[in-house]
């Protein structure tokens, strides 16, 4: 069974430095519900420097949203910001530091791929 | 907006109701309560003893506030009312209003005052097109309150409505008793909070029951705002006027996204464009630089916090793009719309590059640049990286998002904007001409930003060259030979779109013109094809699509003539400027200081007066930055290194011209101008210079002094 949100937290915590983040400072919080279960990741960020923890560190912003959804986040199917428009993704705390987070999520596939199309036929 | 409807905003809330006060929305008459996108009051009617009520006047006290002065009876002959009834209305997290009863008679009376209320939860895009909704309602009363709902899946959004004084509610609004003395007054505090829910959690209201001094949650009062901008003397008095209201207006236009700790930038317009966008908001910022430069500090980190980073058809956003629009309701929600945000403008990003290095100039705040370094280069790297769609070293647009995306992504984006001279209508990709200057001053901008600030010569020598290269092509390859200006675009063969257009004016200011070319185009801005005696039209008379009353196709848009002006004054035509600025501001005097977005491209000796073009929005940001950037380009303000150069050239018909307090860099600074011609009488003289007048020959004596105040 794929894990698009349990490797989603490893890769970027394994990156110790994420160039997109270097505007963010702060520690976010992430209770991602699946079930009946919660599961739980800190992420604290200082200008692009990232380290994530299964810790309860004092969030400057907590994200809630359940498992399904937020695999779909980090996959590039569903976009954050509509999410928390709609209600399905609950935030707490410093909404900027959401805003300066998302770009780490992915992109739809298909936009990759047109645009891979589109270049190939620019060049040839 | 229809006539006799009455608005008021705080922010992105806003009422429209009709003249008494009512609200009763329909498809034609788009009243109510609406916040972050959302309509929260469709109805909210208010009758005593069963009959509606007659206006006898609405006193707007502030754009955030106002007052209706109504009495009872509906027919059409005036009947001696023993009662009068006043709405005092603010609008803040929704809305508060002071409803009083007075008793103009020797006995006592019992009223039953009774509102009706309801919500149709309508996304502004919905008001527009006039869809049908998928979620469910709800109305409950509970506490003393009634809650109207909706919710549609995890989306909720709800209207509370309450009352200080005792009342009956139910699921269609509230009752109440009105006992009132001979000659005594009755009140009650009616709040309507809007709760939205973003996140889960609902915003609670601001004022409180007994708050009847309602205030909006703006940081800073309209009369300090007011009292920080640069002062304007003049003896033309139009002028003072003009000023005034565009600074009222600017305060008005204000808009605090919610990422920005109650920070504000401009807004593109009032009351159905308030919301960021990148283009207007980068523009207003651009002209109210010299007069309220924290707004340009504001949409330099908020359109920076929401840069593009991925790829996204749905949304044409790409990594390093700047947003065009940004949205909250039902629809960007659902991903009906794609406003989460939407990124479709081509110009957006390298207007962001030209409004920090010009913010640089005038502040000196070297810290935003160096924090905003990686939003900058990034938006560098998108010009070649992602918007050149031709491969031809141009910056060209063509929509991914094919179903609700937008065809036209510069700033005359209406569907004949960009057309040949005969008329023809290119497809796409588009590369319109004043997307290439931009490009090219974005380049050369952030070269100087690169050298000065992030100490990267080799960056700073790369974008040079760019820049370079970039102008010599594009004066190569868009160059119309035959007419001696610049082609309105290249299709998606590389021929020219050859109209003669404004756009021309924009390539002055981006600095891309050839200087041996500069004169042919400023003629041509200047000759009859494009000025009309009020201003530059936005497509030349005689052009196959030119009409003086299409939207971009013959109209005169007074922002576009304040960066005309701006791009005058940058190759040195000083009178050709004066006298862009002596039309506008001529035509501001008729629309008592607030410029439409665009009026008609008629020449003013036909309809001797701006007939202006009828728009939803008034005021729009862009209007009314265009007079505070035509004072920078009358007095001739460019900041030199730690100082501000002063080099003023005035229209006829105006005397004496004093912008005092002007914060930059140097503290705070005086400019003075002086006219050049003595005209006698000239006081009881309305108008300023005349088209007949242009460029008069005479040496003239402008007066040239700066103090230093700070």
């Amino acid at each position: 069974m794929t894990d698009p949100t349990g490797e989603f937290f490893d890769e970027l915590g394994s990156k110790k430095h994420e160039p997109m983040l270097r505007k963010a400072s702060g520690v976010l919080s992430f209770d991602i519900t699946d079930g009946t279960s919660t599961a739980h990741w800190s992420v604290v960020v200082k200008k692009g420097d990232v380290s994530v923890s299964r810790a309860h560190d004092e969030a400057d912003c907590t994200v809630t949203t359940d498992r399904p959804l937020f695999d779909a986040i980090v996959k590039g199917e569903k976009n954050a910001m509509a999410a928390i428009l709609r209600g399905e993704v609950a935030i707490q705390g410093d909404p900027e530091l959401l805003v300066l987070f998302q770009r780490v999520f992915a992109g739809p596939a298909e936009s990759i791929r047109r645009r891979d199309l589109a270049v190939a036929g620019r060049s040839s | 907006m229809s006539d006799g409807l009455v608005q008021i905003l705080d922010g992105n809330t806003f009422v429209v109701s009709d003249s008494r006060g009512d609200i009763e929305a329909s498809l034609t008459d788009p009243t109510g309560l609406f916040s972050f996108d959302t309509r929260f009051l469709s109805k909210w009617i208010l009758t005593l003893d069963g009959e509606r009520l007659n206006p006898l006047s609405v006193d707007d006290l502030q754009y955030f506030e106002t007052r209706f002065f109504l009495v009872p009876g509906t027919g059409t002959v005036y009947v001696d009312a023993k009662l009068s009834v006043i709405r005092r209305r603010a609008v803040g997290d929704g809305f508060h209003e002071e409803l009083t009863l007075l008793n103009h008679d020797e006995k006592p009376v019992e009223i039953t005052v009774r509102i009706d209320a309801a919500s149709d939860f309508a996304d502004l895009f919905e008001v527009k097109d006039a869809l049908k909704k998928k979620g469910t309602y709800s109305a409950d009363v509970e506490n003393g309150s009634l809650r109207l709902g909706y919710s549609r899946d995890t989306y909720r959004r709800a209207t509370l409505i309450s009352s200080s004084a005792p009342a009956t509610f139910d699921d269609t609004g509230l009752t109440l008793l009105a006992q009132i003395e001979p000659h005594g007054a009755w009140t009650t505090d009616l709040d309507v909070v809007t709760a939205a829910g973003v996140g889960g959690t609902y915003t609670t209201p601001k004022y409180d029951r007994k708050g009847t001094k309602a205030r909006p949650n703006m940081e800073r009062s309209l009369d300090k705002w007011l009292e920080d901008a640069p002062r304007v003397e003049s003896d033309w008095e139009p002028l003072k006027t003009t000023y005034r209201r565009s600074l009222v207006d600017l305060a008005a236009l204000r808009f605090a996204p919610p990422v920005m700790g109650g920070k504000s930038l401009p807004a593109a317009g009032l009351p159905w464009f308030m919301t960021m966008f990148g283009r207007d908001s980068v523009f207003t910022s651009l002209q109210s630089l010299p007069f309220t430069p924290e707004l340009a500090a504001t949409t330099l980190l908020a359109l920076g916090d929401w840069q593009g980073s991925r790829l996204d058809d749905f949304r044409d956003e790409d990594p390093g793009r700047i947003l065009h629009e940004m949205r909250y309701g039902e629809m960007t929600a659902f991903e009906e719309r794609p406003h989460s945000p939407y990124y479709g403008a081509a110009d957006a990003t390298m207007l962001y590059v030209v409004l920090l290095d010009e913010y640089e100039r005038w502040t000196g705040d070297r810290k935003l640049v160096r924090d905003l370094e990686q939003q900058a280069r990034a938006a560098l790297t998108w010009i070649d990286e992602y918007a050149d769609l031709m491969g031809n070293g141009y910056v060209s647009y063509k929509r991914r998002n094919e179903k609700t995306g937008l065809e036209n992504q510069c700033w005359k984006d209406s569907w004949d904007s960009i057309s040949s001279s005969d008329g023809e209508i290119p497809g796409f990709p588009r590369a319109t001409c004043e997307l290439q200057g931009y490009a090219y001053d974005a380049k050369v901008r952030g070269a100087r930003l690169a050298r000065l600030v992030w100490k990267d010569e080799a960056y700073a020598d790369r974008l040079e060259h760019e820049a370079a290269d970039l102008k010599r092509r594009f004066n190569r390859d868009f160059w119309v030979e035959d007419g001696e200006y610049f082609a309105l675009a290249l299709d998606s063969d590389g021929k020219q779109v050859d109209a003669l257009s404004s756009n021309n004016g924009h390539l002055l200011w981006s600095g891309i013109v050839d200087k041996k070319k500069a004169k042919a185009v400023a003629a041509n801005l200047m000759g009859p094809r494009l000025f009309s005696g009020w201003g530059v039209r936005t497509l030349a008379e005689g052009e196959g699509r030119y009409n003086p009353i299409g939207y971009h196709v013959g109209t005169v848009w007074p922002f576009d003539n304040s960066f005309i002006a701006w791009g005058l004054r940058r190759y040195g035509f000083k009178d050709e400027a004066a006298q862009i600025a002596a039309g506008i501001l001529d035509a501001a005097d008729y629309f008592q200081g607030r410029l439409p977005e665009a009026f008609g491209g008629y020449a003013r000796e036909l309809t001797k007066y701006p007939v202006q073009y009828p728009t939803a929005c008034s005021p729009q940001a862009w209007s009314t930055g265009a007079p505070l950037l035509l004072l920078r380009t009358m007095l001739g303000l460019e900041p030199i290194g730690e100082n501000l150069l002063i080099d003023p050239a005035l229209p006829q018909g105006i005397g004496r011209l004093e912008l005092l307090d002007i914060p930059g860099r140097w503290g705070k600074i005086d400019a003075f101008g002086r006219g050049r011609v003595h005209v006698a009488g000239r006081r009881s003289q309305r108008q300023l210079g005349l088209a007949e007048e242009i460029m008069p020959k005479q040496k003239r004596k402008n007066g040239k002094k700066a103090r230093v105040t700070a």
